[in-house]
């Protein structure tokens, strides 16, 4: 079946919010699901396995491990990207408004791909990111260039033993001093695969067009999801409608 | 340059236009006071308005390709329309409905009409596709060439009379219009992206003709309000073609549909905080450029229309019937007061032609010797007087809509930014029972929002996040605590150990660079009148004629008095609002 990308996001919001989501949390996780999904990012995968980890345990956020003038460190306590990423990306920034560079690395996080959304969406405040992680035997690279609407995705083939769930993110006021302020830990090994902007705008075109195609079963999902937040029906109720 | 133009503490430049001038707006503490947003008016920049002019001036061309309408009047009708940039179809289904089963509620599933805007034109294949759909709205589904759906019922009251009357050769009495204002009610537009219709991005950026706010769902109820005469006409003629006539063009002009809006509407003004904010700034930038036209007074000719105007208003309120005790109250001394003021206007005599700033005189007279919703209805009429300088705001009235936290941002400006621009949350004594005394949920039912008693209703754990000066309270107090032990550090830091107040943290960040958006009133006390909330949504959709039947839904008008599609590419003078009574000249 096919929706539109409010009516995912309506949807999305209540389900997350259905989880235990805070308002902040529930905007920003379906912001998340949506980028990705329209984007070309296989969103929906992404969420229904995130789903399975949030649907049996209460939303959790990360905490504060260390951090200096320029670097921090973020334990996710094995939560999603799609709660702790926010607050690991305000971090960065409010870090290199201060400064010129900052550097996080938040480790014990599932769903990194998610955090490309956030980037792009904090890098409409002039600043650039490079964030890189391991994902089973390859390590994926997305640059947001200070400003720009869509980030470079690549993958690269490993060249160091990655944490496999930890996430590193650098910030900056471009990307050529990002890549020059942490070249020792931007070393990557040989390309594997680029996704292009032309592919995330054409995925995005269409889906914007002809809507976003949904498995009904995770549409279901979701719907059950958003049932949670919804009250019994009563004689009493439908007074406080109007009756 | 007196009265209100001194008090004001906000401004707005380059933004709204053309406007090099800053113009002193009046602030939000006034005009963000929920009995004042629910004594709003339509005005100039209201959608319907807009769409109006726009459908006038660009004389959109609508032929109807399906008219496939039984004896009964049930059936097919599908009308198309040439648009000035684009081609769309508007699919009508008119079923049976048995009247015991016609319910204006959102929980309803059964009704007169069914209806979906199209993009494009519609093949026979997609005509069965919408048949099969547009008749179970929220249990149907749609696609992307859809841009809005929507249904109504017809007025028991005004349908059959009107259709009896016009068989029997006679034009139905203008009283039995007046005392309900149209032949159908909708009772919802649905549009942006729901059950798979074509998301709002989409009509921005792909179609021109509807790229404003709630134009396509206007344009709905627009052409819903031409099928209900068409279809009056046509009945008349099925059943008697040797008596039958059909209805005075003036009639036709005054008769609007009708609308009942509840509570669903009422979460919109919530949650859309930035498009409210941009709405009501350009409200106000209108009501600036028209005091600031008054620096060297008035001529007589505007001061003519602007009494012509008031004895309208006045004639129009004394037409509303509701049987709404405080709304007829209201409406009496709204008149009672209109009176004053066009007395006021008298005495001032030639004064007002040389005085400066004449409209600021004028308003602060109003705000010291009437009641809100006379101010309003006033300043509605002022805006009206000037074309020239508001009109052109239509095209500022959507905004893109993103909070943002600022989390670089030290603790100690957040708390300073509560304190200064959420005063109205501070000074709300959340420790009173009455302070929470209301909840707002979804129902099971469709997710309908309804309004809780605390400690009374079920539900209270499910409890919609619309109580934002309570949420504003707890994160202030949250955040002078914080700030007395880590007075050094920021934002981001704050959201780390209290990440639960991320959104409303950003919300408030995000608003503070706003100056209206924000309703200063606690949406959870007992007493609390959401009908306000809806009042001032449907002042900005343009509606007339409000009939309050609870404190929590309203019935109303919409587009009675405006111009009939036959008048499309006619020369057009815009003043349809406050409709009153038609006398009949000639059929």
């Amino acid at each position: 079946m096919k929706v539109s990308k409010n009516e995912l996001m309506a949807s999305l919001k209540k389900a997350f919010e259905g989880l235990g989501f805070q308002p902040g949390d529930y905007y920003d996780a379906a912001d998340m699901v949506v980028w990705l999904e329209t984007h070309g990012f296989d969103g929906f995968d992404r969420l229904q396995a995130a789903l399975a980890y949030l649907n049996t345990t209460a939303p959790n956020h990360a905490v504060l491990v260390q951090e200096d003038e320029h670097n921090a460190v973020l334990d996710g306590e094995d939560s999603s990207i799609l709660l702790c990423g926010s607050e690991a990306v305000d971090l960065l920034v409010a870090q290199v408004m201060q400064g010129s560079v900052a550097g996080l690395q938040l480790n014990n996080c599932y769903n990194r791909t998610f955090i490309m959304q956030r980037l792009v969406k904090a890098a409409q405040r002039n600043i650039a990111f490079i964030a890189y992680w391991r994902q089973e035997d390859y390590c994926v690279k997305v640059s947001v260039a200070a400003g720009a609407k869509l980030p470079e995705y690549s993958t690269f083939a490993m060249t160091e033993i990655l944490e496999p769930q930890s996430l590193s993110i650098f910030a900056g006021t471009d990307l050529e001093v990002i890549a020059e302020q942490f070249a020792a830990q931007l070393v990557m090994g040989p390309l594997l695969e680029t996704y292009t902007e032309a592919e995330m705008t054409a995925c995005y075109l269409d889906s914007l067009e002809q809507g976003i195609e949904i498995d009904e079963a995770l549409w279901q999902m979701l719907e059950d999801l958003v049932t949670r937040i919804l009250v019994e029906s009563t004689e009493s109720s439908r007074a406080g409608a109007g009756d | 340059m007196d009265g209100v133009l001194h008090t004001n503490q906000h401004s707005i430049g380059q933004q709204a236009g053309s406007d090099t001038q800053l113009l002193p707006l009046r602030p939000a503490s006034q005009v963000m006071q929920l009995e004042r947003l629910g004594s709003f008016h339509q005005s100039r920049l209201s959608f319907m308005r807009t769409l109006v002019r726009r459908m006038v001036s660009e004389n959109w061309q609508i032929t109807s390709p399906v008219f496939d309408l039984d004896e009964q009047g049930y059936g097919t009708v599908v009308y198309q329309v040439e648009a000035k940039y684009g081609t769309f179809s508007y699919v009508l289904f008119s079923h049976y409905l048995d009247p015991d089963n016609r319910n204006d509620r959102v929980i309803a599933n059964q009704w007169d009409l069914t209806m979906a805007l199209c993009e494009g034109t519609v093949d026979a294949k997609q005509l069965e596709f919408l048949r099969n759909n547009v008749p179970k709205q929220e249990a149907g589904r749609v696609d992307s060439r859809v841009l809005v759906l929507s249904r109504a019922n017809r007025s028991a009251r005004t349908f059959d009379y009107v259709v009896d009357e016009l068989t029997a050769g006679r034009q139905p009495c203008i009283d039995v219009i007046a005392e309900v204002g149209y032949l159908y009610r909708t009772t919802a537009a649905y549009g942006s992206g729901k059950l798979g219709m074509a998301d709002w991005e989409k009509v921005r950026t792909k179609h021109r003709d509807f790229a404003r706010p709630f134009a396509a769902e206007m344009f709905t109820c627009f052409m819903l309000r031409h099928f209900s005469m068409q279809q009056a006409d046509y009945l008349a003629a099925q059943r008697s073609p040797q008596t039958a006539t059909v209805l005075h063009k003036e009639i036709k002009r005054y008769i609007g549909i009708g609308n009942s809006t509840g509570l669903g509407m009422a979460p919109f003004l919530i949650n859309h905080p930035l498009l409210i904010n941009q709405w009501i700034e350009m409200r106000e930038t209108a009501l600036a450029r028209v005091v600031a036209a008054s620096e060297v007074g008035v001529d007589e000719a505007t001061l003519t229309r602007l009494e012509a105007a008031t004895q309208r208003v006045i004639q129009h309120l004394g037409e509303i019937v509701t049987a709404d005790e405080r709304q007829n109250n209201s409406n009496t001394a709204v008149r009672e007061e209109l009176q004053l003021i066009h007395q006021w206007l008298q005495e001032q005599g030639q004064v007002l032609a040389s005085n400066h700033y004449v409209w600021a005189d004028l308003i602060q007279y109003a705000e010291q010797s009437c009641r809100i919703e006379t101010q309003e209805v006033l300043n509605t009429l002022l805006i009206e007087l000037y074309p020239e300088l508001v009109d052109g705001l239509e095209e500022l009235m959507g905004v893109e809509e993103s909070m943002q936290v600022m989390p670089e941002m030290p603790v100690a400006q957040l708390q300073q930014i509560i304190e200064e621009k959420y005063d109205w949350a501070l000074a709300i004594d959340f420790s009173q029972y009455e302070s929470m005394g209301a909840f707002w949920y979804r129902s099971q039912e469709k997710m309908e929002p309804r309004l809780g008693q605390t400690n009374i209703d079920m539900g209270m754990e499910k409890e919609m996040p619309l109580a934002i000066g309570r949420r504003v309270r707890e994160c202030y107090d949250l955040l002078c605590a914080y700030n007395q032990t880590y007075p050094q550090q920021n934002v981001a830091h704050f959201i780390i150990q209290s990440p639960t107040y991320s959104g409303i943290v950003s919300r408030i960040q995000t608003m503070a660079q706003s100056q209206y958006g924000e309703i200063r009133e606690n949406l959870v006390h007992s007493d609390v009148l959401p009908i306000h909330l809806l009042r001032c949504k449907l002042s900005f959709f343009g509606v007339s004629k409000f009939d309050p039947r609870s404190r929590l839904w309203v019935r109303n008008t919409m587009f009675q008095g405006a111009p009939l599609i036959s008048d499309f590419g006619k020369p057009f003078v815009d003043d349809w609002q406050f409709p009153i009574k038609p006398v009949l000249t000639s059929t």
